[in-house]
């Protein structure tokens, strides 16, 4: 059975999509057939990463969530298509898909005015695990702690927790993580994203460990370079051997460890 | 002039294959001079017409650099020849000479070095030889330099511990060491770089942070207190049994 993996950031801007993608990537790099969904329905983004733009974007998750096509047709094949840039161009042939969320504006309001059908999403997830023969499904969310999100983190196996080093972010962790405990869900990573270059990483990630009770999997610089070519390419692929890349293969490897 | 210059100039890489009566004549040539010390034996930008071959003593050959501080190219001993620069290609003296001893050199002028330089073609050869092996030991010191120069942009300085700038006691002819010098200086800034570099990193800062342990509760207790929260529990509990169930 696959795992579902969800990648949660208590507020916006903390390079959540980014990091996701760049997760994705690599599992599937490493062999693995991987998934992608985008369930921040309000603010879709993770699609521009893989190359997908309102031209050739085919079905959706909102498709889905209507009854008007299987998860399957809404799975995009990044593997076989969009490898439009350098870094992307890497994936060739490798077994990673998309689940695009809608950008029209009318289907996004539709869905906020709705509400989600819950028990459509989730049959959704589960089905895309095994139609895909997926061994990982990675969930990109909404920030915050609405109730989409906490249905991902509810039926998540792997819960990655994305914060920048400020208070604001911590504080909201916090809450995170005591929910995603309430909810028994059984691996917990942290990852600092957007650490000054000046900071102390090792004291930051034992400190964040004992107030955390969770390891910290990666402390990912803050670079011009990332930020840069964050939402044309694959930054992971396209500079293989940067730091922020190098940082981001050990959260991808511990991913990978979980049994 | 005596044995003893005759054996002096033998001794040096220029003249050391020349027929001894050939060292005999060019003996005849040279004239003798004695430096106190302090005492200058040329200025830099003064004409050049001889070359001196340092008998006793030291000197120390000079320049300024752009504010007019001194800057100190070399320190010349017994047996080494400065100024030769000059005699070949008459230009104005390209850096200064003082006398840092009591020093005795030997003056050998243009003319009479010319003089024999036609009847000695040898003598041509071995001082073609001499500034061809000085220029190939430049250029392999150059090119080290620059080599060096890309590893130190890339913020690599680990050659630093494998090699080891040319000590002044290396035998080579005096002038030479000017490049010694340059690589010796070169290696004290890359050192003193590393060494600022190092430090900067050390400078790291330990974040500040405070967890409202009061507000983290509350906020807690908000989200998980409804009916929402209490069904998505139970449905996630039934789904991960499932799920258990079917691995």
């Amino acid at each position: 059975m696959g795992k579902i993996v969800s990648i949660h950031s208590f507020r916006g801007g903390t390079g959540k999509s980014n990091t996701t993608a760049n997760l994705a990537a690599q599992a599937a790099l490493a062999g693995k057939r991987v998934g992608v969904v985008d369930t921040d329905i309000q603010s879709p983004g993770i699609h521009v990463l893989f190359g997908l733009d309102e031209e050739n974007m085919g079905k959706t998750l909102n498709d889905f969530l209507h009854n008007k096509c299987t998860i399957e047709e809404t799975a995009f094949s990044v593997g076989e298509n969009a490898l439009t840039a350098e870094g992307r161009k890497k994936l060739e042939g490798k077994d990673l898909w998309l689940i695009p969320s809608s950008i029209q504006a009318r289907e996004i309001s539709q869905v906020l005015k709705e509400g989600i059908d819950f028990n459509r999403m989730n049959e959704g997830l589960q089905n895309a695990i095994s139609d895909l023969k997926l061994d990982y499904l990675f969930i990109d969310t909404h920030p915050g702690l609405n109730e989409e999100t906490l249905l991902s983190i509810a039926i998540s196996d792997i819960l990655i927790i994305i914060m920048r080093p400020d208070d604001q972010d911590i504080q909201g962790t916090a809450v995170t993580v005591d929910v995603a405990s309430s909810l028994d869900v059984p691996s917990l990573f942290l990852l600092v994203n957007k650490a000054l270059p000046k900071l102390d990483r090792a004291d930051l990630k034992e400190r964040f460990e004992a107030n955390f009770k969770a390891p910290v999997a990666g402390i990912m610089p803050l670079t011009f370079d990332v930020a840069e070519n964050a939402s044309k390419d694959l930054f992971s692929l396209l500079e293989p051997d940067h730091e922020w890349s190098k940082e981001l293969r050990k959260v991808a490897e511990a991913i990978l460890s979980v049994q | 002039m005596d044995q003893e210059t005759t054996a002096q100039l033998k001794k040096l890489d220029w003249f050391n294959e020349l027929p001894d009566e050939m060292l005999d004549a060019l003996a005849q040539k040279v004239h003798k001079r004695n430096l106190s010390r302090d005492e200058y034996l040329f200025h830099k930008g003064e004409k050049g017409d001889s070359l001196f071959i340092i008998n006793s003593g030291w000197v120390k050959v000079f320049t300024e650099d752009s504010q007019g501080s001194e800057v100190v190219l070399n320190q010349v001993g017994s047996g080494e020849i400065i100024g030769e620069m000059a005699l070949l290609d008459n230009e104005p003296r390209s850096a200064g000479v003082v006398a840092l001893t009591e020093t005795n050199v030997l003056e050998l002028k243009r003319d009479d070095f010319m003089d024999i330089l036609k009847q000695q073609p040898d003598l041509a050869l071995s001082v073609i030889r001499n500034f061809s092996s000085r220029m190939r030991y430049n250029t392999i010191y150059i090119e080290k330099v620059t080599e060096m120069s890309k590893r130190v942009a890339k913020g690599d300085y680990s050659f630093i511990g494998e090699t080891q700038p040319v000590q002044a006691g290396d035998k080579r002819p005096s002038a030479q060491d000017t490049i010694g010098q340059l690589l010796s200086e070169f290696f004290t800034m890359v050192q003193g770089v590393k060494e600022r570099e190092e430090e900067l990193k050390k400078q790291v800062e330990k974040l500040t942070f405070q967890i409202d342990e009061e507000k983290r509760k509350k906020e807690f207790e908000e989200i998980t207190g409804t009916e929402f929260y209490a069904n998505l529990k139970a449905q996630a509990k039934a789904l991960r049994a499932k799920r258990t169930d079917n691995k």
